[in-house]
């Protein structure tokens, strides 16, 4: 057991991202907890509830209030800011996130690519803040709100479309970097309204994931850009990168990052060896075999070996899949809090 | 038994040198290069680098020399793309560098497949592939139809977002006894189990072989489904359609 005094949800969260000394390991997911059931318990259903500031944070404090979460994320997509820029959106139904038209690209090259001076006003940008802006008001002493802010390499994607950028990035690496200078632009004002609005940390996803690219692109294209984010954005980020990403975790240490949400690719041990204390790790229950299909004695497994390899903040690997049941999703935090009995 | 002095082409033996490890990779690529005419061995090397300009232009000088274009694909394009999918596989390349090595590809089968359809070839299989209802996300199921394409499928693509009834149509029309799905999400994942049902459903179950796959999909889900198989990577995609065809001949 620890000898640090009982803190609340939010000085846990806080002080882990921070690698300070918690009362016990907190609960997180980074990037979303919104679940079929949870939509039905609160009445608040996709896709209304990633357009309507009110059913937004109505579901996403179930994460706390039904789910037992030390945190709570409003953001429940990766297309808000998006959205905002100009992206065709499809928003799909209730058991379905939103997602990109990314074969619809709205830019082609670095001349093409005009951020509209006003896109923080557009509603899908001003329903995160909106939303951010209840959650402080309902929760804001106890529970710890994270925001979300897309990085330039998700954004292109988004923008561009995934096999245009990636080919550019091989044939034109000094276009890449300029594009990716401009579309950080995104990532920091985008993340600073939602600290006006309330976050007490933001989500960061850059999919530079070793499903797609090697460790040595992260290296060459985004590390520089991170350490820049971590200057420019006033609170803990947590860096969000799906997949394989062992062969770039010594870069994102590098980086300042508060966090890194890691995927059930990469083991915890291993993971941890390579971070150490630069970098606190979140993560990392397996979520389409684990969460998704498996029962609680799988879950609980999974939470146990991320605490036996000392993770500091234990979720899911990435937004949970919507079907997943409240019954798995609960024995993470009660888990969590049994293994500090013992 | 060929000696990989035998291949002529230095890039090529120093690519299967450095890149290769399974003993049996490495004797089955040095038996197709060592056979292969120097010029088509040139093909290949331009194609594993990425360099489609250069493609195209021995594509089209093997042509002016005579040379079929049957030979010009298999023993060139085939072989080269053969080396970047193990590569691929063991994470020596990544996305983009096998995007530029299939516009190579590309490069030469514009002035092959012309051909190619004029002359009556039978490919060596025809497949539809798509990624399922309410998933935009593509990637993963191009890079299969790359691979495909680069082993000598017809493929045709039925892009995103691809309901049952759209796949069904397709088998139908392309007349395919080969049948592919993706899926990114784990939202729509489940939705390969309603298109497998709906073929059942319309007595067509067994008129074709469905593969699965896509980050979330793991064999277990895939068996769950009722899938006829399940790949895990672009390589294992084409080991399985080529498995998967064998079978059928044999049915």
């Amino acid at each position: 057991m620890s000898d640090v005094k009982e803190m609340k949800p939010r000085e846990r969260v806080l002080a882990a991202l921070n690698r300070q000394p918690v009362d016990r390991t907190p609960t997180c997911n980074p990037t979303s907890l919104a679940t079929v059931e949870l939509m039905d318990l609160v009445d608040a259903p996709f896709p209304q509830a990633n357009r309507d500031p009110e059913l937004m944070a109505r579901l996403a404090a179930t994460g706390h209030t039904e789910l037992g979460f030390d945190t709570i994320m409003p953001v429940f997509s990766i297309i808000q800011e998006s959205s905002a820029v100009g992206c065709k959106i499809q928003w799909e139904q209730k058991d379905n996130w939103p997602t990109v038209k990314m074969r619809e690209p709205i830019w082609e090259s670095l001349e093409d690519i005009r951020v509209p001076t006003d896109y923080l006003l557009h509603p899908d940008a001003q329903c995160v803040i909106e939303a951010i802006k209840i959650l402080k008001r309902d929760y804001g002493d106890e529970v710890a709100i994270i925001g979300k802010t897309m990085g330039p390499w998700s954004l292109a994607y988004h923008c561009m479309g995934v096999e245009p950028f990636l080919l550019l990035s091989l044939d034109d690496p000094d276009q890449t970097k300029r594009i990716l200078d401009k579309l950080k632009q995104i990532t920091i004002e985008f993340g600073n309204a939602q600290i006006e609005a309330g976050a007490d940390a933001l989500t960061l996803p850059d999919h530079a994931t070793g499903d797609l690219v090697s460790g040595e692109y992260y290296d060459r294209f985004l590390r520089d850009l991170h350490i820049e984010f971590v200057e420019k954005i006033p609170i803990p980020l947590i860096l969000h990168i799906c997949g394989r990403t062992v062969d770039r975790m010594e870069y994102i240490a590098q980086t300042g990052m508060s966090a890194f949400h890691y995927d059930s690719k990469n083991k915890p041990q291993e993971s941890i060896d390579i971070t150490g204390d630069r970098v606190s790790l979140v993560g990392n229950i397996n979520n389409p075999e684990t969460l998704f299909s498996k029962g609680p004695e799988a879950v609980r497994d999974e939470v146990i070996n991320n605490l036996e390899a000392g993770i500091q903040l234990i979720g899911p690997e990435c937004a949970i899949p919507l079907q997943t049941s409240i019954e798995n999703l609960t024995v993470i935090p009660e888990t969590v809090k049994e293994w500090h009995k013992n | 038994m060929a000696e990989l002095s035998d291949i002529q082409n230095a890039f090529i033996r120093a690519e299967i040198e450095e890149y290769l490890e399974r003993p049996e990779e490495i004797q089955r690529n040095i038996e197709v290069f060592a056979k292969a005419r120097p010029i088509l061995q040139d093909i290949s090397a331009a194609l594993i680098d990425g360099e489609h300009h250069e493609v195209d232009r021995l594509t089209r000088q093997c042509l002016d020399d005579g040379i079929e274009a049957l030979e010009i694909m298999d023993d060139g394009l085939i072989a080269g793309m053969g080396i970047v999918g193990i590569k691929f596989r063991e994470n020596i390349i990544f996305v983009p560098e096998v995007l530029a090595c299939a516009r190579a590809m590309k490069a030469g089968m514009a002035h092959i497949e012309p051909i190619l359809s004029a002359s009556g070839i039978d490919p060596i299989g025809i497949v539809v592939m798509g990624t399922v209802k309410g998933d935009l996300h593509d990637i993963g199921k191009n890079l299969c139809i790359m691979m495909l394409r680069g082993s000598g499928f017809v493929v045709h693509d039925m892009g995103v977002d691809t309901s049952e009834d759209q796949f069904i149509e397709a088998v139908e029309e392309y007349g395919a006894p080969l049948m592919g799905m993706s899926a990114l999400l784990t939202t729509t994942m489940p939705n390969m189990g309603k298109i497998i049902e709906a073929f059942i459903d319309a007595d067509l179950r067994d008129d074709v072989k469905i593969m699965v796959g896509g980050a979330p999909v793991t064999q277990t889900f895939a068996d769950d489904m009722g899938a006829d198989g399940y790949g895990g990577d672009a390589l294992a995609c084409v080991e399985l359609a080529k498995r998967l065809l064998t079978e059928t001949d044999e049915e």
